[in-house]
């Protein structure tokens, strides 16, 4: 009878979850295979565009963004290669590869800016949050809810004593976990709906003090930048930089990620 | 005497008046307000013979020149007139308004004294340090500002490029020029220009100027070089080289004003000009984007390249110099610094720069020596690689590229290689590395899903999260059930103890088709017992006939189905010691089956 119920979820898991990790069709899979070809080629623009068409079917992955900022990267458009980096970094924040390829990309760019030191908690808080992609931790979630469950049910039907004890306390342990991963996935889809960030596009952005043409500059940001977007009003983006400066500019000069 | 002589005398008498009366002694100047530094003359004519001139103090000014004193003399009609005039050439040190005193003079005689002049003094260029009023000799000339239209024709400065139009970077050469017909006595330089959008090198001139003759414009002229550089354009476009200006004091010819002056040579003028030379505009051209190679580095001239190596054969820890020599016309000193490649196992510092460069009027030249101090640290066959050198070849208009030869090293094992690798604790050295890439693209599946349909938070993933407690809650819920059901154990006991008969019973009746008797036997005794313990929930190591005699009897069973019971469960009792012949085992079959059923219907 337990067995019989642990499978019925099983089933459940396999149908509902499956879909979500599947690959994509043999189709895209094809021209990715054919973009990938074009990069170890050196025919970065060639790469660039088919990638592009994947992106078009509305579809994107990771993988994808951070092959495509690679091309980007090798034909010599900084901006462009940290914008899709990000946009990889967004759906996978725990990659390393990407996340060097940022930091390596970053170091090419015009601005060196030094980030506001910040405390410690909260850079360790971002760390853990950003470990691992939402999604994984959702799917971890679930697998700890249904070993929790299972556990429970265990001990639900267990006549020994010190299994039934064991199994209670595993399968709390298990939901308690489970809680916890759901917590942290859920920060992070937080962190990255609240921080909205953007690349700056044109080679050389003057960030006004106010949102108006005639406002003084407050300082010059160069291409390929990447500024945290506070706040838009009457067609200007209120941006600040990592290092704590704050100034308004033209939502033309920046593409978000 | 007659009246004739009354009247000669009494004329003569008149016009002796007439003439004492007529002499004029005036003061003038050339103007009265004048800038601070700037020179003006004033002049004190008497339009007779006059003598024992006394000058005004004139402290409030500086005393450039004079007193020039220049007498005419004429004669109309056999009467002889003179007229003498006394000038000075001051300049204005102070602002304000000063006066000139009068000044006097004695003709017949009589003393005369001149007008006051008050003069005002603006503010106007600072005042010349030297003091020129010790210059000339007195009474030889005097210096103005005369004539400066005429002079400008015969006096001139020219700032002359010998290529109008250069390419960034190549060198082109500009002189100061002065071109003149007068005798010039003094010069000063007043403004160079500070050459901005240039890189430049004077060439070092080996004496002062000195003049020669030369043509310009169909005239003739004494020409001298004031200075000369070599100038290397920094960025496209037209760049003008500003005017530079002189002043300088002349001597003139002026046209005689009488045979006294050209009697006496007295015709010559010391002039105070300033001269300006003409803007001069450079036309830049970019150099050609066509062709260029890629490691070019802006050489714009003529180059050669060599490199060499004072060993190929050497013992490890031992150092080599390597050399680079770069010898040509050109801008020498702007060269970059040249990056060869070296083995990455060798030591290597940064390079003595030794250039030798001689500037002179065909542009600048000369060599730069890149000495690299290496120092291979460990022992194998290595080899230095070739070095590109390009540059822009202005005469041509195209880009040259040179190659140096590369060098094969061969390092054998140093003496006391041990002693160094000791310094640094162990045999064991980082990994160097070599260049810095990005991470490589991620191949394999490429991951595809639907934008903005991300698993957390969609309806699947709650779903499947709330799964597990439904079915934990499902299960305890059933749990309870179950346990609800359960909770009276005698009454589950009982209910089944029919059915634990039963598969007693069939088990017996296996045992009985099989012929086995003694297991038939306590197959039927097993499953009476077990039924009896189960219906009655008596243990079953307590149950004996007694108990369940008793046990029945309050259940209110009848005597005759316990009576009937008992006899049978002798019987099963003792079948399974000794064999019973007086019933069938058909028929101890039924019995039992009779008795559970009619126990069944009684409680």
């Amino acid at each position: 009878m337990k067995f019989d119920l642990f499978k019925i979820g099983l089933c459940f898991v396999m149908m509902l979850g499956l879909p979500a990790l599947s690959f994509g069709d043999d189709g895209t899979q094809a021209l990715f295979e054919k973009a990938n070809n074009y990069y170890s080629k050196n025919k970065y623009k060639e790469a660039v565009s088919t990638y592009n068409q994947l992106l078009k079917s509305r579809e994107s992955s990771a993988i994808v963004y951070y092959n495509l900022g690679n091309a980007f990267y090798k034909d010599g458009d900084i901006a462009s290669a940290l914008l899709y980096y990000e946009k990889a970094h967004k759906l996978s924040p725990g990659d390393e590869d990407i996340n060097f390829n940022i930091r390596f990309a970053n170091a090419r760019t015009t601005d060196k800016i030094d980030e506001a030191p910040e405390l410690f908690l909260s850079k360790w808080w971002r760390v853990v949050i950003l470990a691992v992609s939402a999604d994984t931790l959702g799917i971890v979630a679930i697998v700890l809810f249904l070993f929790g469950s299972g556990l429970l049910v265990f001990y639900f039907f267990s006549v020994s004593g010190s299994i039934k004890k064991f199994s209670f306390f595993s399968g709390l342990a298990l939901f308690f976990l489970g809680i916890v991963s759901i917590i942290i996935g859920g920060s992070q889809v937080g962190y990255f709906n609240s921080n909205k960030q953007a690349i700056i596009f044109t080679s050389s952005v003057s960030v006004k003090g106010s949102p108006a043409d005639k406002a003084n500059t407050v300082f010059v940001i160069h291409d390929g930048t990447k500024v945290n977007v506070l706040d838009n009003a009457n067609g200007w983006l209120r941006i600040k930089l990592a290092n704590g400066n704050e100034g308004w500019l033209k939502p033309s000069d920046v593409k978000e990620i | 005497m007659n009246i004739r002589h009354y009247i000669l005398f009494f004329l003569l008498f008149v016009a002796s008046g007439v003439f004492a009366q007529g002499v004029k002694f005036t003061a003038a100047v050339s103007k009265t307000t004048v800038g601070t530094g700037e020179q003006f003359e004033v002049e004190f004519s008497v339009n007779a013979d006059g003598s024992n001139f006394v000058s005004p103090d004139l402290n409030d000014f500086q005393l450039l020149g004079g007193p020039n004193v220049s007498t005419n003399m004429q004669f109309i009609n056999g009467k002889a007139t003179m007229s003498s005039s006394f000038s000075y050439v001051l300049m204005a040190a102070k602002e304000g308004t000063f006066t000139i005193a009068p000044a006097s003079i004695v003709v017949n005689g009589r003393k005369f004294t001149s007008n006051e002049i008050k003069i005002t003094v603006v503010k106007g260029k600072p005042v010349p340090q030297n003091n020129q009023s010790n210059r000339g000799t007195q009474g030889q000339g005097r210096a103005n500002n005369a004539n400066t239209a005429d002079l400008s024709k015969s006096l001139f400065l020219r700032a002359v490029i010998d290529k109008n139009t250069v390419y960034q970077g190549q060198q082109l050469t500009l002189a100061y020029r002065i071109y003149t017909r007068v005798d010039i006595l003094q010069n000063q330089v007043d403004k160079l220009p500070d050459l901005t959008g240039f890189w430049n090198q004077d060439i070092k001139a080996l004496q002062p100027a000195q003049f020669r003759l030369d043509t310009y414009k169909g005239q003739r002229y004494n020409v001298a070089d004031l200075k000369q550089i070599i100038l290397f354009p920094e960025h496209a476009g037209n760049i003008t080289i500003d005017p530079f200006g002189m002043s300088f004091i002349a001597r003139v010819q002026t046209q005689p004003r009488d045979f006294m002056d050209q009697f006496f040579g007295n015709n010559v003028q010391e002039v105070n000009y300033a001269a300006k030379s003409l803007p001069v505009v450079v036309h830049v051209k970019p150099l050609p984007e066509a062709g260029k190679p890629a490691g070019f580095s802006g050489a714009v001239g003529h180059f050669s390249i060599e490199a060499s190596i004072d060993k190929n054969h050497l013992k490890a820890n031992e150092s080599i110099n390597y050399k680079i020599k770069i010898t040509g016309t050109g801008n020498i000193k702007l060269l970059n610094n040249l990056n060869p490649v070296f083995p990455a196992d060798f030591e290597k510092y940064d390079p003595k720069i030794t250039d030798t460069v001689t500037v002179n009027e065909n542009g600048v030249s000369g060599s730069r020596i890149y000495n690299y101090l290496l120092i291979p640290r460990h022992k194998g066959d290595f080899k230095i690689d070739p070095i590109q050198f390009s540059y822009f070849n202005p005469t041509t208009g195209s880009y040259t590229s040179l190659t140096t030869k590369s060098f094969d090293i061969k390092v054998e094992k140093g003496i006391n290689e041990d002693n160094v690798t000791a310094l640094s604790g162990d045999d064991k050295q980082d990994v160097k590395l070599l260049d810095k890439d990005i991470h490589y693209i991620k191949t394999g599946d490429a991951q595809l899903r639907s934008d903005g349909n991300r698993f957390y938070g969609s309806l699947a993933f709650y779903l499947l999260l709330l799964s597990g407690p439904v079915l934990c809650a499902g299960a305890f819920v059933y749990r309870n059930q179950q346990r609800k059901n359960n909770s009276d154990v005698v009454k589950v006991k009982s209910k089944r103890a029919g059915k634990v008969a039963a598969k007693h019973l069939a088990n017996a009746q296996k045992e009985l088709s099989a012929n086995n008797t003694t297991a038939f036997y306590e197959a039927i005794s097993k499953g009476l017992y077990g039924y009896l313990s189960d219906k009655l929930n008596i243990s079953y190591a307590d149950l004996d006939r007694e108990t369940i005699a008793s046990a029945l009897k309050t259940k209110a069973v009848s005597e005759g189905l316990v009576t009937q019971l008992r006899d049978t469960l002798d019987l099963c009792e003792m079948a399974r010691y000794a064999p019973v012949t007086h019933i069938s085992t058909q028929e101890v079959f039924e019995k039992a089956k009779n008795i559970i059923n009619a126990i069944e219907n009684e409680i």
